[in-house]
């Protein structure tokens, strides 16, 4: 039978999944409704307040704002910068082509912490992007790129770029070159063509690049940690502090499950919004 | 809408045309004329650049030399989306994310033709290729027939003064094809629109075109009506690439009242009817075609290319009976015979007998004295 095979062969990644996701996320449910009492420690009681914290107190919703927005500019930036170069790598017959992706892939085989650590050493107060600055004469006092928004995208962009170029090379390799030359002859220019043809084309790629890259963005932990400081929070960040510095674990637990909630949806939405442009593609 | 072969300027004139790809010459150089009207055929082997003429005229491929003329204007530098050509893909390639409707009106909308304007004209196009009410599908809907004619309405819709077309039936199964030929033609007999076409396929060029232009490795090989680059073929290349022909080389011997009397190898003479630029002692190559050759009992007499031979194979093909003949001297014949005619059994001994006019001359140290006529 061929359904019954093709179970079969998704068995072991659904009990991965099973053992690695559902199940610690589901213990997390219990634990975020039981109230934390200070030197007592995690009690027997019932309450919701860690929820109704995180979406009502300031504190807790301009973290939340600022992680979407990190999330939505570093998407935006690695599209930016990305669509043009996995076109180019998509579309190039150069001998150089496979060299030229494994310059875009090589910075993952750097460790993250490392290039975090570098990203310090070009962004801080007399780091060398503020050294070039000033020598130019762009800027009289320092830039401050460490510890804020501006700082942590630019390092996260850079960290992810390489997903969303891997990602949209294929989507863009599948437009045949013959339905842009059509195009063209039809009396479409350059642009036009682009607009019209090659981006609708791409959307399949441009849709799972850019969740992949918000996914990644929203849920980072190590970069925003060393970028940030310790008073620069994002969910992460403040999820892994609430479990490790304040062993508050039912508000750390609340925090994760509101992050995995708004993953979930994101992936649900795009799935529908896939099947509605993946639909007429 | 017969063409105007001679007086009427052309509507498209390309002369020495050249392409380079690196190192490798995809097109030598490539010169033709097409009338107003005229449906005229690039025909070659693959590879033989006759593809990159086409998407150099298209405005895809920029030339290394030469000059495009269309109508009277240059447009050897005009960029693509100016050119007001159809192009025809063998890939089809019709916009997956549009209807058939909207890939039908994507040209008009560029040369800003409203909707008010260019809904009839689409409409009016899409039942010209009998696919009125499928207008709303998307193409992925459609079998392959149906996609390429979207694509012949997308192409003729904005009125193209040449419609260019690439190999566009071979993707589609025999039948369909056959279907598609003559739709095509009565078509382009309709619209009056200059088509140039390019093809692989001899039976496809010859029974589409008003004239064939044969090409191969880059360069023109011939250029002619259909019966004449099929009977009077001007290079080995065309005489072996257009039909089927038994051929042999041979030197001409002195030339008397018979016609031209040639050796060939093996001590036969074969005798060809004259014609100019042949002298005695030239080295020729000498093609007969294998529905030429008369298979004939044994025996019966008669003067000039009549050779004893013994029937080695046969197998029918529905139109036609195909053998393999073996001569006295152990050279074997190709011949095809009417379907109709009764069979001829294996080991049977036969005449192979064929007129002088039937015997095509070829001059053997002339590649391209052939050229363009």
């Amino acid at each position: 039978m061929k359904s019954g095979r093709g179970l079969g062969l998704l068995l072991p990644a659904a009990l991965l999944l099973l053992v690695a996701f559902v199940l610690p996320v589901g213990m997390l449910v219990p634990t975020s409704f039981r109230p934390y009492v200070p030197l007592v420690g995690i009690t027997s009681g019932f309450t919701a307040g860690y929820y109704t914290r995180l979406v009502t107190d300031s504190y807790y919703l301009e973290i939340i704002g600022r992680t979407l927005a990190l999330g939505l500019t570093v998407t935006l930036a690695t599209l930016l910068i990305g669509y043009p170069l996995a076109y180019f790598l998509a579309r190039t017959r150069s001998q150089w082509r496979n060299w030229l992706t494994l310059l875009v892939v090589f910075p993952l085989y750097l460790n993250l912490v490392v290039r975090t650590f570098g990203w310090i050493a070009l962004l801080a107060q007399n780091g060398l992007v503020n050294q070039a600055l000033q020598t130019l004469g762009v800027v009289n006092e320092p830039v401050k790129l460490l510890f804020n928004f501006a700082g942590l995208m630019i390092a996260l962009t850079h960290i992810f770029l390489p997903f969303m170029v891997l990602v949209l090379i294929g989507p863009i390799q599948n437009i045949p070159r013959d339905v842009e030359d059509a195009a063209r002859v039809l009396g479409a220019s350059w642009g036009s063509t682009f607009l019209r043809v090659t981006l609708p084309l791409s959307m399949p790629g441009i849709l799972s690049g850019s969740i992949l890259v918000f996914v990644l963005t929203i849920s980072a932990l190590v970069t925003p940690r060393l970028l940030g400081g310790p008073t620069y929070q994002v969910m992460s960040t403040l999820i892994f502090d609430e479990f490790l510095q304040r062993l508050n674990w039912p508000a750390g637990s609340a925090a994760a499950l509101l992050l995995t909630l708004m993953v979930l949806t994101l992936v649900f939405l795009s799935g529908i919004l896939a099947r509605r442009t993946g639909a007429r593609a | 809408m017969s063409p105007a072969v001679s007086g009427a300027a052309p509507a498209l004139r390309v002369s020495g045309l050249r392409k380079a790809f690196g190192a490798v010459v995809a097109v030598a150089d490539v010169s033709l004329d097409a009338a107003p009207g005229e449906f005229l055929s690039l025909l070659g082997p693959s590879g033989c650049g006759k593809s990159t003429v086409l998407r150099m005229v298209a405005g895809l491929v920029e030339p290394d030399a030469g000059q495009i003329v269309l109508a009277g204007e240059d447009i050897t530098r005009v960029p693509v989306h100016r050119r007001n050509l159809g192009l025809v893909f063998q890939s089809y390639a019709l916009f997956p994310h549009m209807t058939v409707h909207d890939n039908v009106a994507f040209g008009l909308r560029r040369r800003g033709v409203g909707e008010a304007e260019g809904r009839p004209r689409v409409e009016r196009m899409l039942e010209l290729v009998r696919l009125g009410p499928l207008g709303a599908r998307y193409p992925r809907e459609l079998s392959g027939g149906q996609q390429q004619r979207v694509a012949l309405a997308r192409a003729l819709v904005t009125e193209p003064r040449v419609l260019l077309l690439d190999e566009p039936l071979s993707n589609l199964d025999a039948l369909l094809r056959d279907e598609m030929r003559v739709e095509l033609k009565r078509l382009q007999e309709r619209l009056g629109t200059t088509m140039i076409f390019v093809t692989h396929d001899q039976a496809e060029a010859l029974i589409l075109s008003d004239r064939v232009v044969v090409m191969e490795a880059g360069r023109v090989e011939q250029i002619g009506r259909p019966e004449e680059v099929y009977r009077r073929p001007a290079t080995p290349f065309v005489a072996r690439f257009l039909g089927r022909a038994n051929f042999f080389a041979g030197t001409i011997a002195p030339i008397d009242a018979r016609g031209v009397v040639i050796m060939v190898e093996g001590g036969l003479s074969v005798v060809a009817a004259p014609r100019p630029g042949l002298h005695p002692g030239q080295r020729v190559q000498v093609a007969i075609r294998q529905e030429n050759i008369r298979l004939e009992p044994a025996g019966a007499g008669g003067a000039g290319n009549r050779f004893a031979a013994k029937v080695v194979f046969h197998a029918f093909a529905g139109q036609s009976h195909h053998y393999v003949v073996q001569l006295a001297n152990g050279r074997e014949l190709e011949v095809a015979a009417p379907g109709g005619s009764l069979p001829l059994a294996r080991g049977a001994a036969v005449v192979a007998a064929w007129g002088p006019d039937d015997v095509v001359t070829l001059a053997e140290d002339a590649p391209g004295a052939g050229g363009a006529r």
